[in-house]
């Protein structure tokens, strides 16, 4: 059963691109640029977090087939990214009076000094975590035949639960109505009483936490070596696009339709049309076009 | 040559221009220049050396300053950072008895395992540091390029360390430490052919040395191809790929890509309870698949590697020295890009002068028939010193007899390895 193999890989892959485009529209929506950084604080909380479960070990118990200290270095990465995209924010974006395009270049800098930095540290080997793998589910490959481990099951559950929680926030939360109100429009949200500066250091630290939790899942899923969030930031661009530039819901939407797109590619060999797996990206690119030339905003870029 | 010989006048032009100028300037241009090997002579500028040549350390100790474009990141760094182990090794030896007279230096420069940026680290070593020598590069994609781009038309000689894809073959001005993959093709497919395997299929990486290595052995495989597809470098996915080869069928699967990109579908194989007979080309190969995969996830995997010539003494003694310095063993990597170092200081210290021209008559004569056999730098520096002409040499490398033909290819040989227990065991020979 191809197919659902297929999907199955779709949906894991989807939800590290969902993690990732979540914090790329946030940035977008409230900061005003489009951060070609994030990737690069994907790594770093992929590096953070892989230093503390070096630090941590496992910790006794495990969920998931992962060890519970996994868990916590996933928080230990995610505030690491959050507190130095918040430096980041304080100490270059915040200062530089210039327009979006000129952040947009400072962040592609910033960019580099992120990648630079972790290859000092670390070199620029690839590297595992120190979690053993295990084959795929009996179960599910008995009954229904489709290959996922535990691993999957952990990578899929944890990134619903986080944008669950962010769900929750931004509807149910004083915060959460600020944040969208500032995301709306900043001037009136300033006017009615909100201190906006203080939701755009919020926003910084939610997009980058999850951008971290998508770059451990990137590691875990596959490995950790320096470029890995770069190397997924235009698919996640992607994403952002497809859903409507701006919109949290949308960058789920997006994220979930690039990365199956991305995974389902096999299928147009399977039916005979000769495009290979190495287009994938390509063929995600294409459907955003096509997305983007009959519904010009995006998918959901009427919502916020 | 043109361009070159446009280059030298240039330089002249400028040196006249700068002593005109006055002291600042002239400074500027003895330091671009000093390559040549004559820091002591400004307005010898264009002579390049020859009173080196026969002065030996009489105008105190020059610096003969060649290139070198390596991955020292990249998908290709595990290799880069393996060649500068071997390189460093080399270069102290070479210093320790000196290139006529004075000493070698080598500019390294990174390629970032990408054409693109190998091109532009060749483009500053050749016009910015104006090398006559380039070593580089690992990824036979970016040799090609820099090839192409930078060399080709010039009189710099280049000198691939770890470049293994075929069509570097049609380009006889490119030589290559290591030998061609079409031996790793061949070998491969009779391998599998003995094994018993009728059906294959094969994913290679969607570049110059992977396509070129699947189409020798497509050419190479009598039985059935069930899947043969290319896939992208740096992806942080390989599911698809791998689905994709389990559900053609195959007998066998074939991998002809790198380790990070290997490492990832070994695996999603491994996650996905896929364990198919599995064969793979030198690339595949290394302790940095094996950290980063699970422990019996590969046994019984079939690789062709170009080997070392291990039972010779000098291979041996750069072993031992190898492990003295580093604390582990060498990969016959390390012995390429050692034997492109040795091979560029004896190609300098026969020639008449460090130019272009000169080096690309002594660099594959140094290391070629006729002429005695050496196995050491010392060895083959003393015949040169006592007046023996370039062919009166014939290094043999640690990676082995070298020996360039006419397409600026090496001989070389390889050896089979088996993956047992997690680790790779050598089962056989092939003569390459």
């Amino acid at each position: 059963m191809p197919l659902l193999e297929y999907l199955a890989n779709g949906l894991i892959f989807s939800s590290i691109i969902v993690l990732g485009s979540i914090g790329l529209s946030l940035v977008y929506s409230i900061a005003d640029f489009a951060n070609f950084a994030h990737g690069d604080t994907m790594t770093v909380g992929a590096y953070g977090s892989f230093v503390a479960f070096g630090l941590l070990g496992g910790m006794g118990g495990s969920l998931l087939g992962l060890p519970l200290g996994f868990y916590v270095s996933l928080l230990v990465g995610m505030a690491l990214a959050a507190a130095i995209a918040v430096l980041t924010h304080l100490a270059v974006y915040e200062p530089l009076d210039t327009d979006s395009i000129g952040l947009l270049i400072t962040s592609i800098g910033v960019a580099f000094v992120y990648r630079a930095s972790l290859m000092g540290i670390f070199g620029t080997d690839f590297l595992q975590y120190d979690i053993t793998r295990s084959g795929p589910i009996p179960f599910l490959l008995d009954t229904v035949g489709v290959a996922i481990t535990q691993r999957d099951v952990a990578i899929v559950v944890s990134a619903a639960v986080l944008v669950g929680a962010l769900h929750f926030l931004l509807q149910r939360t004083t915060l959460g109505r600020k944040m969208r109100a500032t995301a709306d429009n900043p001037d009136l949200a300033r006017v009615s009483g909100i201190r906006t500066d203080r939701v755009i250091l919020v926003m910084w630290v939610i997009g980058s936490a999850l951008a971290a939790a998508g770059g451990v899942f990137l590691a875990l899923y596959s490995q950790l070596d320096p470029r890995i969030g770069f190397g997924i930031l235009l698919v996640v661009f992607a994403a952002v696009i497809v859903g409507g530039i701006g919109s949290v819901y949308g960058a789920m939407l997006g994220g979930l339709l690039i990365g199956m797109i991305h995974e389902l590619t096999p299928l147009l060999g399977d039916i005979g049309i000769p495009i290979g797996t190495a287009y994938a990206p390509a063929i995600a690119f294409v459907i955003m076009v096509a997305v983007l030339l009959v519904k010009p905003r995006g998918i959901a870029g009427d919502l916020t | 040559m043109t361009s070159d010989s446009k280059g030298e006048i240039g330089r002249r032009t400028v040196l006249k221009v700068g002593s005109g100028a006055g002291v600042a300037a002239l400074a500027g241009c003895i330091s671009t220049n000093s390559d040549d090997g004559d820091t002591d002579t400004p307005t010898d500028g264009g002579g390049d050396g020859t009173q080196t040549t026969d002065g030996g350390g009489g105008g105190g100790m020059s610096t003969f300053e060649i290139g070198m474009v390596d991955s020292t990141t990249g998908s290709l760094s595990a290799f880069g950072q393996r060649n500068q182990r071997g390189k460093d090794l080399a270069l102290a030896a070479v210093n320790d008895v000196g290139v006529k007279g004075g000493e070698l230096s080598i500019v390294v420069e990174d390629s970032q395992s990408e054409p693109q940026g190998g091109v532009s680290a060749a483009q500053k070593l050749v016009n910015q540091d104006s090398v006559p020598f380039l070593i580089g590069a690992v990824g036979s994609g970016v040799s090609l390029a820099i090839y192409e781009s930078v060399v080709q038309g010039t009189d710099v000689v280049q000198l691939s360390q770890n470049s293994t894809g075929l069509s570097l073959t049609d380009f006889p001005g490119l030589l290559r430490m290591s030998p061609t993959g079409s031996t790793q093709s061949l070998a491969l497919a009779n391998i599998m052919a003995e094994d018993g395997h009728d059906s294959v299929a094969v994913t290679y990486v969607n570049n110059d040395y992977g396509q070129s290595l699947a189409d020798a052995f497509v050419e190479n495989w009598d039985g059935e191809i069930a899947y043969n597809n290319s896939h992208d470098q740096e992806q942080q996915s390989y599911s698809s790929v791998v689905s994709q080869m389990n559900s053609s069928g195959a007998d066998a699967w074939l991998f002809i890509t790198y380790q990070p990109e290997f490492a990832t579908m070994v695996n999603e194989m491994y996650s996905s309870g896929y364990d198919a007979p599995m064969y793979g080309a030198d690339s595949v190969s290394g302790t940095d698949v094996l950290e980063n995969t699970p422990e019996g996830s590969m046994d019984g995997m079939k690789i062709v590697v170009p080997s070392a010539p291990v039972e010779e003494e000098n291979y041996q003694q750069f072993v031992s020295e190898f492990e003295d310095a580093y604390d582990e063993e060498p990969t016959v990597w390390s012995a390429y890009a050692y034997d492109c170092v040795i091979n560029a200081a004896l190609a300098v210290q026969a020639a008449d002068e460090f130019t272009g021209t000169a080096l690309q008559e002594t660099v594959r004569e140094v290391s070629r028939p006729e002429g005695e056999q050496v196995t050491s730098y010392e060895a083959a520096h003393q015949i040169l010193a006592d007046g023996g002409g370039p062919s009166d040499v014939d290094y043999q490398g640690v990676s082995g007899p070298i020996d360039f033909d006419e397409n600026g290819d090496p001989k070389g040989f390889l050896q089979i390895l088996e993956v047992q227990n997690h680790d790779y065991v050598g089962i056989g020979f092939i003569e390459g």
